[in-house]
């Protein structure tokens, strides 16, 4: 059994980056000042992520204000929306991006947003998270006249430039978040769109490591869709998706486990985690099993989440006793 | 009492004046906080002014009044800002609260902060997991509530936190942890219902029951988190019960921003709430018709009272007289029931400066009295 760990999103702000932001925001510090702490923060996590033995370190991504923001901050076509939005169903927001034309990338733009403590430590070490072409289609406000579809599909082409641009720094291990693939699975011709972006994007990450993460809803009625899209890991959230019925994946496709749940402080059982995995593995027989947060970490405070995110160091421990080996 | 055709009440809390702030932390004021004072004592006469701790406020002893007077000059700032707009249901603006999770949740037991999580860019909010079993400290917000209704002119309706609300803000630990193995979505909502229950029997209950020993008559339940989650409508509803079983007041609950049809019928077995106290004028916009939503109610054959928002807390606009009075007009032409309406801001005007806020109030005010005279034209 090949079991891989990694963060599956963004890590929350320390209390004191959270006091560092909220005094840039009232004009009682510099951005260079606070500039340095984020350094430092992300260069805190990257060391975190490397004592827990994750195989690809995130840095945190601290920066990104939420998922869509470098993009829709840097890409033309695009205008950031002035009211908040909730994210999905949980008690913060985003604010959506508003297309206005058909969108086109900005090279390096995406680059430049990439935490750097992470890609100091390695870049082909680094896992490069962005949003899944579906869900970034599916929850901005499109006024650029072009169909869902067709825009769907034109998203998955440009991440295959980015992922094209970042493979040639050094990146090699690439996740997109598709939150709303199993939120409002796609059917007909919107299903099929989401395979011709990832197939798209599929000749783009030849020989990386690809993972498509869902998270907030159970994936399992999704699974046959998500078994066509060309990536090599399929993740879902053990806290929505039932492990005991999750179907079979095509062969050769690795499935990744969210066993950490973001939404309560309470920390999980590794002997859970473990039994669930050796449960998974006999009857599916993954390619690999991805073992990381079932959402992004950053719906918890900083020190809860320092405190959970071990699990993935002692649910590998466990797996490696009696019963299996990691 | 018999009261008028579309009665108006506020629903939450108001932006606090600079002057409170600083005068609460301690700090002197400026020129711009004494000007503040000053223009809104004029308008509202809220302190006396032959008051010699008012004179040293303003001088050059500010900081020497005392947090605890400052808080009271912002209730009665908050009454009087209600009450001279002419508002018939008011509270004090809820100038006591730094805001409506933190403070309920230092009074209990069983509770430990985490830190803060984003909500969005560089804004937080601090979040507790309960840790242990509940057990309220003491009930709380008895000495407002004595406060405003000394001062108040009319009956006064206090606004709560609902038992959803501050346990869908919560982690849950406690009752997580009471379950054993692999916590499965059925394992989650059965914890979550313990938890929401017991904060509403152990916390909320008590509290309700110590302030209608006071004299409280008219409660506003909030749960803004109703709509956080469609599939939990019932945990809001068994929340609700529990908090007010066997007690007898006048109870509203007041939700917003949200799909309210998700919450059908789950809604509908709320027992003792007699008013739903909605957001709609924020979805009122051009194109598309933010009360149409009321259907819904005739749809069950509810018949309680509807709390109607009419001003629309995100935008500067002030709405017009006409404007309100045609929206009254709309919903009443939909309930069927004109008598069953209350008219309110969607929801606390904080997020408007305060003279936006007033001049929103008055033309609410106004509005509902042009809605009673075509109302009675039409009868």
């Amino acid at each position: 059994m090949i079991v891989r760990t990694s963060l599956t999103g963004p890590f929350p702000r320390s209390e004191a980056l959270v006091q560092a932001t909220r005094d840039l925001d009232r004009g009682r510090t510099t951005r260079e000042a606070v500039d340095g702490l984020f350094d430092a923060a992300e260069g805190d996590i990257v060391r975190l992520e490397d004592r827990l033995g994750v195989d690809a370190v995130t840095g945190g991504y601290l920066r990104w204000a939420d998922l869509f923001r470098p993009f829709s901050q840097t890409w033309s076509g695009f205008t950031v929306g002035s009211e908040v939005t909730r994210w999905f169903e949980t008690n913060t927001f985003y604010r959506q991006p508003i297309l206005h034309a058909p969108p086109d990338r900005v090279p390096g733009a995406i680059a430049r947003h990439l935490p750097a403590a992470a890609r100091a430590h390695g870049a082909a070490r680094a896992k490069v998270i962005l949003p899944g072409p579906y869900t970034f289609a599916g929850l901005l406000d499109n006024r650029s006249g072009e169909t869902v579809e067709a825009l769907t599909h034109r998203l998955g082409r440009l991440l295959a430039d980015e992922v094209r641009e970042l493979r040639g720094l050094g990146y090699a291990t690439f996740q997109f978040q598709e939150p709303l693939l199993v939120v409002r699975p796609p059917e007909g011709p919107a299903a099929e769109s989401v395979v011709a972006a990832y197939r798209s994007l599929g000749t783009a990450l030849e020989g990386a490591v690809s993972i498509v993460w869902t998270f907030f809803g159970d994936a399992r009625p999704a699974f046959p869709l998500l078994g066509r899209l060309a990536v090599g890991v399929i993740g879902c959230d053990l806290t929505e998706t039932d492990a005991e019925t999750l179907p079979a994946l095509p062969a050769g496709r690795g499935l990744g486990l969210g066993c950490i749940d973001p939404r309560t402080t309470f920390v999980e059982d590794p002997g859970d985690v473990a039994r669930i995995v050796r449960a998974v593995n006999d009857r599916l027989r993954p390619a690999s099993i991805w073992l990381g947060p079932g959402a992004p970490l950053d719906l918890l405070p900083w020190e809860p989440a320092t405190r959970k995110v071990h699990l993935l160091a002692s649910a590998r421990a466990a797996l490696a006793g009696p019963g299996g080996a990691a | 009492m018999t009261r008028p055709l579309y009665p108006t009440q506020e629903i939450g809390s108001l932006a606090k004046p600079s002057w409170q702030l600083k005068g609460q932390r301690g700090e002197p004021l400026d020129e711009r906080a004494r000007a503040e004072f000053s223009e809104w004592n004029d308008r509202l006469g809220f302190a006396a002014k032959d008051d010699p701790a008012l004179r040293a406020f303003l001088g050059d002893a500010s900081r020497e009044v005392g947090a605890a007077t400052v808080r009271d000059w912002g209730a009665l700032f908050g009454l009087k800002f209600f009450e001279t707009a002419g508002l018939d249901r008011v509270y004090d603006g809820e100038a006591r609260r730094v805001e409506m999770y933190e403070y309920p949740i230092r009074q209990m037991h069983g509770f430990q902060f985490q830190g803060h999580v984003r909500s969005f860019d560089n804004k937080y909010y601090l979040k507790a997991a309960v840790t242990g079993e509940i057990r309220l400290d003491r009930p709380y917000h008895l000495e407002e509530f004595d406060f405003v209704r000394t001062h108040a002119a009319g009956e006064p309706k206090l606004p709560i936190t609902g038992p959803y609300t501050l346990a869908d803000w919560t982690y849950n630990e406690y009752y997580l942890a009471r379950h054993p193995g692999w916590k499965t979505r059925a394992v989650r909502r059965s914890a979550q219902r313990e938890f929401v229950v017991e904060l509403a029997r152990r916390a909320l209950r008590p509290t309700l029951q110590a302030l209608i020993a006071r004299g409280c008559r008219v409660i506003q339940i909030d749960e803004p988190a109703a709509g956080t989650h469609p599939d939990e409508a019932d945990l809001v509803v068994e929340g609700f019960n529990a908090a007010t079983e066997g007690l007898d007041a006048e109870f509203s609950m007041h939700i917003c921003f949200s799909d309210y049809r998700t919450l059908f019928p789950a809604l509908l077995e709320a027992k003792r709430c007699r008013q739903w106290a909605w957001e709609f004028a924020n979805r009122d916009i051009e194109g598309r018709d933010g009360y149409e939503i009321l259907h819904v109610l005739r749809e069950y054959g509810d018949t309680r009272d509807v709390g109607l928002g009419v001003l629309d807390v995100h935008r500067d606009e002030v709405e017009t007289p006409p404007k309100v009075a045609e929206r009254i007009g709309r919903a009443a032409k939909i309930l069927g029931d004109p008598g069953r309406i209350w008219v309110n801001p969607d929801c606390g005007l904080r997020t408007r400066r305060l003279g936006i806020a007033y001049a929103k109030l008055t033309n609410m005010v106004e509005g509902a009295r042009l809605a009673r005279v075509e109302q009675d034209g039409r009868s």
